[in-house]
């Protein structure tokens, strides 16, 4: 008999609005205390001490506009935070600091998360959905000089990107970028020539998160559907369905592989968290805590696997916490 | 030999006149160990110590090493002599007086200590001196006091020694005990490696006399331990650590032995030599430690010595009365409960446990005893609470707290270490198996609660391996078990209270996982335990420097809601975690309230799940919830109310009066303004009136489009949630079960009283609320009737004439027959009919009747009805009380209607009535002249009442008027 699904190891409430997005910076040597940073609907960024369950510190830097995405950039005293009053933060956070060091406009009125790559040490290259609708523009941070601007060919009606993804294959150095869009299809672009690879509809309905596994040359991406769709990059940089899974309640809002590509989390409008075995998307176990559709999933970077987590943000204002898996 | 100075003295002592001294000492022998007189036995004892060179007196010049050297030679050949023979002295009768005992053992150890001086002996050569040849004789005499001969004296000595400490340890005068102090004093530090082995007895001795009864002799003991562990004789001699070691372990072993058989002071002074051996130890313990057969000894000894009596029955029947009060300051700092023990009931012999525990962790290597005694705690249930209390002890000592020592330890642990060995205990302490314990088998709450710990334990049991463990069945729950599980769980709640005064500050990040399972304790309802948490609580909030219990639970809220939160998932522990919430609750503020929110949602649902099985459980919560609610946003509005109501009363009484009395023409003005507002205000014309008001009023006109929208303005969320809360109490308002009704109907009343601003909100709510509680009232069990009138009551003060009509339909009919029935029964009745149901309803009847009627301000037919009803009750046959409460409703009927309400009162009987005016005609009623009955009295009394109310608006209109 399967066992039955566990309880949150931990539930952080305090946020006062709906949580956005999550990223876990806990991956420091012993002394530094393992963080959690969220980002809410009502504009700040909250700096979670995962010792004491307690906020460090709210950043607020998005004039009570949503925050959307927050990412570390190297350690954690550097912290890059999107928000929905369209503009892009990066914060200094060392030695208690917090204050804005930069900050640039995306001028784009949509949801879509900016993906952040790091190239060189000290250089990221962001993908971030630019100002006419359809395009996606790639920049060079911390420079913020502009790498070049991916344009859909005209007549492709792709609609908005809504996610996106930048990676880089492992054998050759040219950065590449997924974009999920409006129109439910997810193109591959290579950056540097800033032309689209290919191009693939694996969904009715606008693709609204998208995970990619540069290893296995798979991704998965889901959308306000009932379906999970799992593509795969061929050696001549074409995407093809490879899978595709049937869900019970439609709508994922957010999917995330775990960073050892074992297994994979959704987020699902449904308020519940969905575990897959990756290799195989074999279902694993649905946890039930929320009580209002969840937002974000994310897995911690620790470096002993055993102490790995999993947080999920959603509507009803809690971040719940998981130690799932955490042995396999 | 006293006035003998310098060499001269000397002289004498060369080998050369060994004979003639060895005539003089065995002279002197004889006489101190044979002759009968005190005196002389004295002075021969002092003589012969003059002899040995060993003078009190301080004038004689200091001998020189060699000089000492050489009378060391001399003596050594008297030494069996002497020393057999004093220790005869010594052992001889104690008719003896107790001063030739102290000299003889003087004497004793000062030649012992000359001669055996390990600072001599390391000087002697290995081979013997050649003497001249003319001394052949003598030299023979002459002893070397080589290696061997070293031995074999120092083997002699011990029995000797023996013998002697035997005999003096239990002399019955303290000087002789105090010499003996001395002796072991003097020998221990001169002699600590010739006569090593003689140590176990000395030092038994010695540890021994640490308690003596005599104070000086205690005082001088404690100096001379200090003194040994100061010059760290023990830690750097490792055949005394030997010997010590050898001692503790041959204790050890006796000890639950000695314990069993011995009385009180026995056993005290079997634990001081314990732990005078740990102390003296120090440092070395950890040789003794590391060695597991010792550890095994010393701890197994330790555990069933500490083994507790759990025979008595009353802590387990000993309940928390009522609900638990508020844990204000008032708690005494955590005091430990005091224990029962099976091997004894001195306090005493539980403190020197104590402290041997805490001198074990003091000293001792933490990690290493820790681990030993966690590993005895789950080894066996029978162990488990003792192993606890050690292991609390332990780190008390580990920290340092409230301990006596001898010497510094070298390396106190780290402030991380304690941290780490601390996490591991309470992890294990609290772990579900340890925690939740079966304490209580009520009839009322404890068998659901029970079967749902089975449950519970195996649906957790489903994600550990040890699942198979806990399905067991479970061996029959006795009063026995019980107390020992009581037992267990306030010694790890003790455990928990010592840890955060060791780990201080620090500890505040422990409270993550601490705070939870002990909150839930206080909510407990076996007294021992509930009391012993509050007392933790103390602990915890003083460790931490929080200012108060109320001041760590609210800075501490999000620990704790995570908790609640966590635990309301399952199913076991939602009673526990309800009574969490619930003590949160009652010491806590409006603050909270965002952080709770969800939670209380998180109960509703869950609620919502199992409305069968835990109904009571959540009641319970939500009647907290709604308390605390009512409490936080109390109804700021309320005066408001009242004011108007009264208000309203008195432009009523005003316009009414106002017909019979004369008028002036303001206030036929003011009368005819009331009455156009009145008029408007019932044709649902309403102009800019407060919030509230409009509540009241709105639902009964026709309902406007306009106004609903306005209403549908967001309502703060602690109305949501009693909006919520009522919902539910519509619910269950049927319940099967009488308890969870009368709990119903006292959430619902709060929930009537929060919501009484938001009358939007509030008058749906009640509309539905009504068919229930009309149930309620009509035919259930007495007390579900009197709590419904309440609750009937609340609804009237807020919703006024949105009921009346219902009111009078529904409601009336019933409870004035009833109380028409019931009417003969009371005034028949005895003086204890005041304790009955029936008498507490009537009465809650009548109280409540009238205020009811004036509120929902009752049409003259259902007036002339409540009255009639009342009527009754004025008879000064009925209790007094009735009879108050009967006026009162009068009283209250006189604001509505004093017309009607005097008619009637008059036609029971009235006196002689003149009309005011000539003119008018005189009055009949029927009433007057009526004979004298059981009415009279109270009628009259209302009547007066009634004229003073009549008189006074008027006459004050009067005076208003006067001026103008």
């Amino acid at each position: 008999m399967a066992l039955p699904p566990p309880d949150p190891q931990f539930v952080l409430r305090g946020t006062s609005a709906a949580v956005h997005t999550l990223h876990f910076s806990c991956g420091g040597p012993e002394p530094d205390i393992p963080l959690l940073f969220s980002g809410s609907e009502n504009g700040f960024v909250h700096v979670w001490n995962l010792r004491t369950r307690r906020v460090d510190t709210a950043l607020d830097g998005h004039g009570r506009k949503s925050v959307c995405c927050v990412k570390t950039m190297g350690g954690k005293d550097r912290l890059l935070s999107q928000g929905r009053d369209q503009r892009i933060c990066l914060w200094d956070l060392a030695e208690g600091r917090t204050s804005v060091t930069d900050s640039l406009c995306t001028e784009h009125v949509g949801f879509c998360r900016c993906s952040l790559l790091q190239v060189a040490q000290g250089r990221w290259l962001m993908a971030m959905a630019a100002r006419s609708l359809e395009e996606v523009q790639i920049l060079e941070l911390p420079s913020k000089t502009s790498v070049c601007t991916l344009k859909p060919e005209v007549g492709a009606k792709l609609g908005m990107p809504m996610c996106l993804k930048l990676w880089q294959p492992s054998c050759g150095s040219q950065p590449v970028l997924l974009a999920g869009y409006e129109d439910g299809s997810v193109v591959l672009w290579n950056v540097s020539m800033g032309k689209a690879l290919s191009r693939l509809s694996c969904h009715q309905e606008p693709v609204m998160s998208l995970d990619f596994d540069s290893e296995k040359a798979k991704g998965i991406s889901g959308s306000s559907e009932k379906v999970l769709s799992i593509w795969s990059l061929n050696e001549q940089q074409n995407l093809q369905v490879y899978k595709t899974h049937e869900l019970i309640n439609a709508g994922i809002s957010d999917i995330t592989i775990r960073p050892d590509k074992k297994i994979l989390a959704t987020a699902g409008w449904d308020h519940r968290i969905r575990i897959f075995g990756w290799k195989k998307l074999k279902p694993l176990a649905v946890l039930d805590y929320h009580t209002a559709a969840a937002h974000c999933v994310s897995f911690s970077d620790h470096s002993s696997p055993r102490d790995r987590l999993l947080a999920a943000g959603s509507r009803d204002q809690r971040i719940s916490v998981w130690a799932i898996y955490a042995q396999t | 030999m006293h006035s003998a100075y310098g060499d001269i003295i000397l002289s004498l002592y060369q080998p050369s006149t060994l004979p003639l001294l060895g005539f003089a000492v065995s002279l002197l022998l004889t006489l101190a160990e044979q002759e009968k007189a005190k005196q002389i036995k004295i002075s021969a004892l002092e003589c012969l110590q003059v002899l040995v060179l060993q003078c009190d007196c301080q004038e004689h010049r200091h001998l020189d090493e060699d000089e000492a050297q050489q009378c060391g030679d001399l003596f050594a050949s008297f030494l069996p002599g002497i020393s057999i023979t004093l220790s005869r002295v010594i052992a001889g009768d104690i008719k003896q007086g107790h001063k030739a005992t102290v000299s003889a053992i003087r004497l004793f150890y000062l030649i012992v200590g000359l001669v055996m001086a390990d600072k001599q002996l390391a000087r002697i050569p290995k081979s013997k001196e050649k003497l001249l040849v003319e001394h052949s004789k003598i030299s023979e005499l002459m002893i070397h006091r080589g290696p061997d001969w070293t031995k074999s004296t120092a083997e002699k000595l011990s029995l000797l020694l023996h013998k002697v400490v035997e005999s003096s340890s239990v002399h019955p005068h303290w000087k002789v005990r105090l010499e003996l102090v001395e002796l072991v004093h003097h020998l221990l530090r001169n002699c600590s490696q010739s006569l090593v082995d003689s140590f176990s007895h000395l030092l038994k001795a010695l540890v021994g006399l640490v308690n003596d009864e005599n104070s000086e002799v205690q005082s001088r003991c404690n100096k001379v331990l200090q003194g040994i562990a100061e010059q760290r004789i023990v830690a750097q001699s490792r055949a005394l650590a030997d010997v010590l070691s050898e001692n503790l372990h041959s204790l050890a072993t006796a000890l639950p032995r000695l314990m069993n058989s011995q009385d009180d002071m026995g056993k005290v002074s079997t634990l001081s030599l314990l732990l005078g051996y740990l102390k003296l130890l120090g440092p070395k313990i950890n040789i003794v430690l590391n060695s597991v057969s010792h550890l095994q000894r010393l701890s197994k000894a330790l555990v069933q010595v500490l083994e507790l009596d759990v025979t008595d029955v009353k802590i387990v029947e000993a309940r928390r009365s009522g609900p638990p009060g508020p844990l204000q300051q008032g708690v005494q700092k955590g005091r430990c409960q005091k224990k029962y023990f099976r091997f004894f009931t001195e306090e005493k012999v539980f403190q020197l446990l104590q402290q041997v525990c805490r001198v074990l962790g003091y000293y001792g290597n933490l990690y290493l005893l820790v681990d030993h005694f966690m590993g005895l705690y789950s080894e066996s249930g029978l162990y488990r609470k003792q192993a606890a209390m050690i292991l609390n002890e332990l780190l008390m000592g580990a920290a340092g707290v409230g301990v006596d020592f001898l010497q510094e330890r070298e390396v106190p642990p780290s402030m991380d270490d304690l941290k780490r060995s601390i996490t591991s205990i309470l992890d294990e302490y609290m772990d579900q198996t340890n925690w939740y314990l079966v304490t209580s088998i009520d009839t009322e709450e404890g068998s659901p609660e029970q079967s749902v710990q089975h449950l519970g334990l195996a649906v957790r049991a489903g994600g550990t391996s040890s699942s198979a463990l806990h399905l067991s069945p479970e061996p029959p729950v006795t009063a026995r078990t019980m107390n020992s599980n009581i037992w267990q769980i306030c010694i790890q709640l003790e455990g928990v209270g010592c840890f955060a005064a060791v780990l201080g500050k620090e500890f505040r990040l422990l409270l993550l996982s601490a705070l939870y399972p002990v909150l839930e304790k206080a909510g407990d309802r076996t007294l021992l335990i509930s009391e012993t948490a509050l007392g933790t609580l103390a602990d915890m909030c003083e460790a931490c420097g929080y200012s108060s219990v109320q001041c760590l639970i609210n800075e501490n809220s999000d620990y704790l809601v995570n908790g609640i939160s966590l635990n309301l998932r399952q199913l076991a522990c939602q009673p526990r975690a309800s009574q969490v919430l619930d003590t949160m609750l009652r010491h806590s503020d409006a603050s909270l309230l965002p952080l709770i929110e969800d939670v209380i949602q998180d109960v509703l649902s869950a609620l919502d799940q199992t409305y069968s099985s835990q109904a009571s459980t959540f009641l319970r919560v939500l009647h907290s919830v709604m308390t605390a609610l009512v409490q936080w946003f109390g109804m700021p509005s309320t005066e408001e109310h009242q004011q108007r109501q009264t208000d309203k009363g008195q432009s009523r009484a005003q316009s009414q009066g106002q017909q019979e009395v004369t008028l002036t023409s303001q206030e036929v003005e003011r009368f005819f303004l009331d009455y156009i507002s009145q008029k408007k205000i019932a044709e649902g014309d309403l102009p800019d009136l407060e919030e509230e008001e409009e509540a009241d009023e709105v639902p009964l006109a026709k309902p406007e489009p306009n106004s609903d929208m306005e209403g549908e303005a967001p309502m703060p969320s602690h109305a949501q949630l009693a909006k919520d809360v009522m919902e539910r109490c519509i619910h269950l308002l049927s319940d099967g079960s009488l308890r969870v009704r009368l709990k119903v109907l006292d959430v619902l009343e709060l929930c009537v009283t929060m919501l009484h601003p938001h009358g939007n909100h509030l008058l749906p709510m009640a509309h539905r609320v009504w068919p229930a509680l009309v149930t309620r009232l009509v035919n259930d069990d007495p007390l579900a009737v009197l709590r419904a009138f309440k609750v009937l009551c609340t609804l009237g003060q807020t919703c006024g004439d949105f009921l009346r009509q219902r009111f009078s339909k529904d409601v009336l009919p019933k409870l004035t027959s009833s109380l028409l029935s019931q009417a003969p029964v009371s005034a028949r009745a005895g003086p204890v009919y005041s304790h009955t149901l029936a008498f507490k309803l009537q009465l809650a009847v009548l109280q409540g009747l009238g205020s009811l009627c004036e509120k929902l301000d009752m049409g003259e037919s259902d007036l002339n009805k409540v009255a009639e009803a009342c009527l009754i009750y004025l008879s000064a046959k009925q209790p007094v009380k009735l009879q108050e409460a009967a006026q009162s409703v009068f009283l209250h009927l006189m604001q509505v209607d004093p017309d009607s309400m005097w008619l009637l009162l008059s036609e029971e009987c009235c006196p002689p009535w003149e009309p005011p005016h000539a003119s008018l005609q005189p009055v009949n009623l029927s009433g007057m002249g009526r004979p004298r009955n059981e009415l009279t009295d109270n009628v009259l009394l209302l009547l007066q009442r009634l004229q003073q109310q009549e008189g006074t608006a008027p006459s004050s209109s009067t005076q208003q008027a006067a001026p103008s």
